[in-house]
C-alpha cells in the first residue's frame, strides 16, 4: 500500500500539475537535444566504424599521374604499411538522356577478377560485374538516385574522348564516397557528379594506363605511424608525378563525416547546459511556493516526529517526479528528433544502413544531468524548510516587506501608475525569479535566432560567391591542358557573349613549416569571370608577379603580404618556386590561390596554355550551347551555376527548415512555460492581495493589468537580452562550423529579430492569458478571511 | 450603464439605502444543504451606524457578503437604493463595489507593496468623487506616516489605513467585518473612532459585524442574528463615544 506521505505527494502533484508539467517540458527540450545528439554522435561514429572495417576503408591515400604496377609492390615493402592497392582513378564527361548539362564523373578500377582488397563496395541492388566482363558498370547510389537510373539501364561515357555505352550492373556504395562530391566543390550535386566502377582492364586500356595506376590506397600495419609513411610514400611517387599522399583526416568524405560529429558535440553540451539551468530554477520557484504554502504541514510533521532526512526526501520526491516526467518526453523527443534528422543525413552522407541508434548512456546522462539540476534548484529551498523549529513554522510566515524600487528612487517615482508600482516592487523583492523568467525568456528569443541567421548568412554566402565573384553562367574544364588558342574556338559555340580561359595547376605551397596543397588558379588580369575581390567587396586586379591567396589561407599558413612562399607544383615539371605574395582576397568557400594567367604559365614553363574557361551565356541559347559542348571530347567538367545553386539552396533549405522547425517548438515551450510558472506562483502568493483588490472594486480586467504588468516588464528587459544573446549563439554556432571549407558570415536581419520578438511575444501572451484566466475562479469571499 | 443613485449626503439622513426582504442563502446541495441565511428582514437607512451581533455561524458574514456584493442570495429581495442586487451580473458588481461600498476587513487587506498613501490612492484614481488621499488618512490620524509600508505600521495602524482607503471614495455603505478582530483593546478603540468619525462627518451607513456586545453600545441600532434570521433589533438612545467602551 502507497505510504500516506506519498499520497500526500500524489495529491499535491495533481494539484500543481500545471507547473509541474511546464518544468518537464523545459527540462525534456535540454534532455531531447542532449539525447539527440550524443545519440546522432553515437550512430555516425559507430556506424562509421563499422562501415569501415567491413569495406576495409584505407588509411592512406595517393593520386599520382602514372605508375608502373611494379612500383605498387614497392610501396606495400614501406615499414608500417599493411596492405597496398594501386589502382584507376579518372575524369570522365557522362552523357545522359534528359539531362541537358553535362555531368561528369570519376571511374575507379575494379580487379577484373574477385573483390578489391580495399575500399570494398556494397551492393544496394543488382549484381556485381561479371568476371572477365566489358561494357558494364557499377554505379554510386546517389549518382543512381539523382538521375532515376536502376540496374539493366543503359549510360554513355566519353572516355578519353571516346564515347562508349555501358550497361548498369549494379548500383553501390563505397566507404570512399559516403560524402559525394566533385572534387573540391563542398555541397553535393548529385545530378552531374557520379562516382562508377569498371574493370581495371577496361578503364586502364581507354585511358593508356594498362600496366600501370594513378591512385594508391593503403593501410597501415597495427601500431604503425602515419606521418613516416606517408614521407615515404611521397618519395617514392615523387618520381611519377606523386601529388602528395594524404591520410584520412583529409580524407574529403572522411572530413565531412567528422565535422557533422564536431557539431554535434558542440550542440550536446551547450543547449542542454542552458535549458536545464532553466528548469533548474523553475523546480526551485516551484519548490520554494510549494514549501511556503505548506509550512505548518511541515510543522505538524515534525511535530509528530519525522525526522528532517524523511521532510528533506518528501520534497525532493517532488523534483524527482518532474525530472523523470521530464527525462520521459525527453528521450522521447530525442529520439524522435534523432529518427528525424537521421533521415536529412540521407541528403548528404551514403552508409549501406544508417539508422538512429540510442546512446543509452546519453540516457542515464540525461536523467543523471536532470536530477543533478533539480538538485540544485531545490535544494536551499528543502533545506530551509527542514531548519525551521516547528514552533516557528506552526506560525504563518511574517508580511512581506517592501521599499520604493530603484527606479522609483531616482526621482521620477511620481509618473509612475500605481500597477506600475507593485509590478516594479515585486520584481526588486524576488530578484532571482525575475531573474530566471528573464533568462527562460531571452533563452527562448536567443535559440529562434539561429536557424534565420544561418538560413541568411547561407544566402549571403550564395550571393558572394555566385554574383559577387564568379560572375559567369557556366566553367568547364578540359582533359588536357590546351593551347590558349582553344579560347578562340569556345568563344564560337552558340549563345556565347564572353568567354576567359584559365589554367587551374595543383600546388603545395609552403611558409616556414606549414604547408597546403591546393589548386592555383590563373586567369587574365581583368578578369570578370571569376573575380578576385577583398574584404570590402572591391576588385583586385591581379598583379603581372606574384600570389593573390584567400584570408583563409594566408591565415592558415602565416603569412602576409610581401612574404616569399615557396611554391612547389604536383604537376608538368614539377617546378620548385619562389613567390611573393603580393595581396590577400576573401573567399568564403574553400581555400584560394590567384595569379595573372602569364605569369602561372611563366612559373610553370609549359607556354601559353589554359585548362578551363568559364563562360557569360545568352540563355535564350543555352540548350543549344550545352548541346555543342556535349559533342566537344576535350571538355572533362562543367559547372552551370544556376543548377548548382539550386541544388544549394534546396539541400539547405530542406536542412534548415528542420532546424527551424524543432528550435520554434523549443522557444515556444520555453517561452510558455517559464511566463506560464510565473503567472502561476505570482497568482498563488498574491491570492489575498488580488483578491482584495477584486472586492474593493477593481474589475478582472484591472487586477489582470498588475500581472501583465509584471510580464510586460519581464518581456521588455528579457527580449532585448534574448536577441543579444541569440546573436551571441549564432556568431558562435558560426564560427564552429567555419573550417577550411567553408565560411559562412555573420549575417543578422530586422526581419530575423522581428520574428524572433514577435514568437516569444505570442507565446508568452497566450500563456499569460491561460493563467489569467484563473483570475475568475479567485474567491473574494476567502480574502475577507484570515491569512493563510 | 449607470445602476446608481447620486452620492448621498448628510442632508440625506434616513433615507432607505438597503432594502431586505425574506432573504436567503443556501450553501452546497440536498444532505449537505446548509442555510446559511434563512430569510433575513431588514432595512437599512442612510447616515445610521448598525452593529451586527451573533455568535458564529448566525449568518453575519453571509449577509455583509450580500450586502456588499461579493455573493449573491438564493432567495429573497435585495436591492440597494434602486439597484437589485439580486439579478447583478459581475459587471455591475464590480461597479457597484468600486462606487459605493467600502469594505474594511479584519485582517485588514492592505497591498504589501504600497505605501499607505498609495493603497489609499489606488482606489481614489478610479474612485468618482474621491476626497485626497492624504485628507482620508488625516482623518484617521496617520497625517504623518503616509509614506510608510504596511509591513512598517501596527496592526491598528494598518486597520486605519484600511479605513482611509474604504472612506476615501465617500462611499454610501461601508461594511466592516470585525474590524478590532484582531487587536488589542486601546488600539481597537482608536480605530473605532476612526470609524465613528467617518461615519459622523460623512454620513456614510456603517455596518459592523462582531462578536463583541460591547461595540453594540456605539451603535443607532443592534440587530442580532441567530441560525440565519433576525433574532432581535434594539436603537440604542444615545451613541456611546468609543473612548468609553472597555472589554
Amino acid at each position: 500500500m502507497l505510504p500516506n506521505l506519498d499520497r500526500k505527494l500524489l495529491r499535491d502533484l495533481n494539484r500543481m500539475k500545471g507547473q509541474a508539467v511546464a518544468v518537464s517540458l523545459v527540462m525534456a527540450c535540454g534532455l531531447a537535444m542532449l539525447i539527440m545528439a550524443r545519440s546522432l554522435i553515437h550512430s555516425l561514429e559507430s556506424t562509421r566504424q563499422e562501415y569501415y572495417e567491413a569495406q576495409r576503408f584505407a588509411e592512406a591515400f595517393a593520386h599520382l599521374k602514372r605508375a608502373p604496377n611494379s612500383l605498387a609492390a614497392r610501396v606495400a615493402e614501406i615499414p608500417g604499411v599493411a596492405t597496398a592497392q594501386a589502382g584507376v582513378a579518372v575524369m570522365v564527361t557522362l552523357d545522359l538522356d534528359g539531362l541537358d548539362e553535362p555531368a561528369t564523373g570519376q571511374v575507379r578500377s575494379l580487379p577484373d577478377f574477385g573483390q578489391p582488397e580495399l575500399n570494398r563496395l556494397f551492393l544496394r541492388t543488382g549484381s556485381w560485374l561479371s568476371p572477365g566482363s566489358r561494357g558494364e558498370v557499377l554505379v554510386s547510389e546517389a549518382f543512381a538516385e539523382a538521375n532515376n537510373l536502376h540496374p539493366g539501364d543503359k549510360l554513355a561515357m566519353l572516355l578519353n574522348g571516346r564515347r562508349k555505352e555501358f550497361r548498369v550492373t549494379g548500383i553501390v556504395l563505397s566507404p570512399e564516397i559516403i560524402f559525394e562530391a566533385r572534387p573540391g566543390a563542398s555541397l553535393p550535386d548529385n545530378r552531374t557528379y557520379g562516382t562508377f566502377w569498371m574493370p581495371y582492364k577496361e578503364i586502364a586500356t581507354a585511358f593508356d594506363l594498362y600496366g600501370a595506376f594513378n591512385y594508391l590506397t593503403l593501410t597501415l600495419a597495427p601500431g604503425a605511424e602515419l606521418r613516416p609513411v606517408l614521407a615515404e610514400v611521397d618519395r617514392l611517387l615523387q618520381p611519377y608525378g606523386g601529388r602528395g599522399a594524404y591520410g584520412r583526416a583529409d580524407h574529403p568524405s572522411h572530413i565531412r563525416v567528422s565535422d557533422e560529429i564536431r557539431i554535434l558535440q558542440t550542440l550536446s553540451i551547450g543547449f542542454p547546459a542552458v535549458f536545464l539551468s532553466v528548469a533548474a530554477f523553475m523546480v526551485n520557484a516551484v519548490l520554494s511556493r510549494l514549501l511556503t504554502l505548506q509550512r505548518e504541514q511541515i510543522a505538524i510533521l515534525k511535530a509528530f516526529g519525522f525526522t528532517n532526512r524523511q521532510i528533506v526526501f518528501h520534497y525532493l520526491k517532488f523534483a524527482f517526479v518532474m525530472v523523470i516526467g521530464g527525462a520521459v518526453v525527453g528521450a522521447v523527443g530525442g529520439v524522435a528528433l534523432g529518427n528525424k534528422l537521421v533521415v536529412m543525413y540521407h541528403l548528404f552522407f551514403r552508409f549501406p544502413d544508417l539508422s538512429f541508434r540510442l546512446d543509452r548512456s546519453a540516457l542515464v546522462m540525461a536523467l543523471a544531468v536532470g536530477a543533478g539540476a533539480a538538485m540544485v534548484g531545490v535544494f536551499s529551498a528543502v533545506r530551509r524548510a527542514a531548519k525551521l523549529p516547528p514552533a516557528e513554522a506552526m506560525r504563518p510566515e511574517p508580511p512581506a516587506n517592501f521599499r520604493p524600487a530603484l527606479i522609483e528612487r531616482t526621482g521620477i517615482g511620481h509618473l509612475f501608475s500605481h500597477s506600475f508600482r507593485i509590478a516594479v516592487r515585486n520584481l526588486e523583492r524576488r530578484p532571482a525569479q525575475a531573474l530566471f523568467t528573464v533568462a527562460g525568456l531571452a533563452l527562448a528569443t536567443g535559440i529562434l535566432i539561429i536557424p534565420n541567421s544561418f538560413r541568411d548568412s547561407v544566402t549571403e554566402l550564395l550571393g558572394f560567391q555566385w554574383d559577387v565573384v564568379q560572375r559567369q553562367d557556366m566553367n568547364l574544364g578540359l582533359v588536357e591542358p590546351a593551347s590558349i588558342q582553344v579560347r578562340d574556338l569556345l568563344r564560337q559555340l552558340p549563345g556565347v557573349i564572353a568567354a576567359e580561359p584559365f589554367r587551374g595547376a595543383a600546388a603545395r605551397i609552403r611558409f616556414g613549416h606549414r604547408s597546403r596543397q591546393i589548386g592555383i588558379i590563373g586567369t587574365p588580369a581583368d578578369t570578370q569571370h571569376s573575380r578576385v575581390i577583398d574584404g570590402k567587396y572591391r576588385e583586385i586586379v591581379l598583379p603581372p608577379e606574384g600570389l593573390v591567396v584567400s584570408t583563409k589561407l594566408a591565415e592558415v599558413l602565416d603569412v602576409k603580404v610581401g612574404d616569399e612562399l615557396t611554391v612547389e607544383f604536383l604537376e608538368g615539371r614539377r617546378a620548385l618556386r619562389t613567390v611573393p605574395l603580393v595581396g590577400v582576397c576573401e573567399d568564403l568557400t574553400g581555400i584560394a590561390a590567384h595569379m595573372d594567367l602569364r605569369a602561372l604559365n611563366r612559373l610553370l614553363g609549359e607556354g601559353d596554355v589554359i585548362n578551363g574557361a568559364s563562360f557569360t551565356l545568352d540563355m535564350a541559347h543555352r540548350a543549344e550551347f550545352l548541346h555543342a559542348l556535349k559533342k566537344i571530347p576535350r571538355v572533362s567538367w562543367v559547372g552551370i551555376k544556376e543548377s548548382l545553386r539550386e541544388n544549394f539552396r534546396q539541400t539547405t533549405a530542406a536542412s534548415i527548415n528542420l532546424i527551424q522547425s524543432i528550435y520554434l517548438v523549443f522557444a515556444i515551450v520555453v517561452a510558455f512555460g517559464v511566463v506560464y510558472n510565473n503567472a502561476r506562483i505570482s497568482l498563488a502568493e498574491r491570492s489575498r492581495e488580488l483578491a482584495t483588490l477584486r472586492v474593493i472594486g477593481f474589475s478582472e480586467r484591472e487586477v489582470g493589468a498588475v500581472l501583465i504588468t509584471e510580464l510586460t516588464i519581464l518581456a521588455l528587459i528579457a527580449l532585448p537580452i534574448g536577441l543579444l544573446l541569440g546573436t551571441g549563439f549564432a556568431k558562435g554556432i558560426v564560427s564552429a562550423v567555419n573550417t577550411e571549407t567553408v565560411r559562412l558570415p555573420v549575417i543578422f536581419t530586422l526581419h530575423n529579430y522581428a520574428f524572433a520578438t514577435m514568437v516569444v511575444t505570442v507565446a508568452s501572451a497566450i500563456s499569460a492569458l491561460v493563467v489569467l484566466r484563473r483570475l475568475k475562479e479567485l474567491n473574494l469571499v476567502s480574502a475577507l478571511k484570515a491569512p493563510e | 450603464m449607470e445602476p446608481f443613485t447620486p452620492k448621498t449626503s448628510i442632508s440625506d439622513a434616513g433615507r432607505k439605502v438597503f432594502h431586505v426582504r425574506g432573504l436567503t442563502k443556501v450553501y452546497g446541495m440536498g444532505q449537505a444543504e446548509v442555510h446559511a441565511l434563512a430569510g433575513v428582514d431588514l432595512d437599512l437607512h442612510a447616515g445610521e451606524l448598525v452593529v451586527l451581533l451573533g455568535p458564529s455561524g448566525s449568518g453575519k458574514t453571509t449577509l455583509l457578503n450580500n450586502l456588499g456584493g461579493l455573493d449573491v442570495p438564493t432567495a429573497g429581495e435585495l436591492r440597494y437604493r434602486d439597484f437589485d442586487l439580486t439579478c447583478a451580473n459581475e459587471t455591475d458588481l464590480t461597479r457597484y463595489r468600486r462606487d459605493s461600498v467600502g469594505f474594511i476587513f479584519q485582517f485588514y487587506n492592505l497591498i504589501p507593496s504600497l505605501t499607505a498613501r498609495e493603497n489609499v490612492a489606488l482606489i481614489t484614481e478610479v474612485a468618482r468623487d474621491p476626497m485626497p488621499p492624504e485628507d482620508a488618512l488625516n482623518m484617521v490620524n496617520l497625517g504623518a506616516r503616509l509614506d510608510h509600508f504596511p509591513a512598517q505600521l501596527s496592526g491598528g495602524e494598518q486597520q486605519r489605513v484600511a479605513i482611509a482607503r474604504a472612506i476615501a471614495k465617500r462611499p454610501e455603505v461601508l461594511l466592516c467585518d470585525e474590524p478590532t478582530g484582531a487587536l488589542d483593546v486601546r488600539t481597537g478603540i482608536v480605530v473605532l473612532e476612526a470609524l465613528e468619525r467617518a461615519n459622523r462627518d460623512l454620513g456614510t451607513l456603517t455596518v459592523v459585524i462582531t462578536h463583541n456586545a460591547v461595540m453594540a453600545e456605539m451603535a443607532d441600532r443592534v440587530i442580532h442574528l441567530s441560525d440565519g434570521r433576525v433574532l432581535s433589533e434594539h436603537r440604542n438612545a444615545k451613541r456611546a463615544a468609543p473612548s468609553t467602551l472597555n472589554w
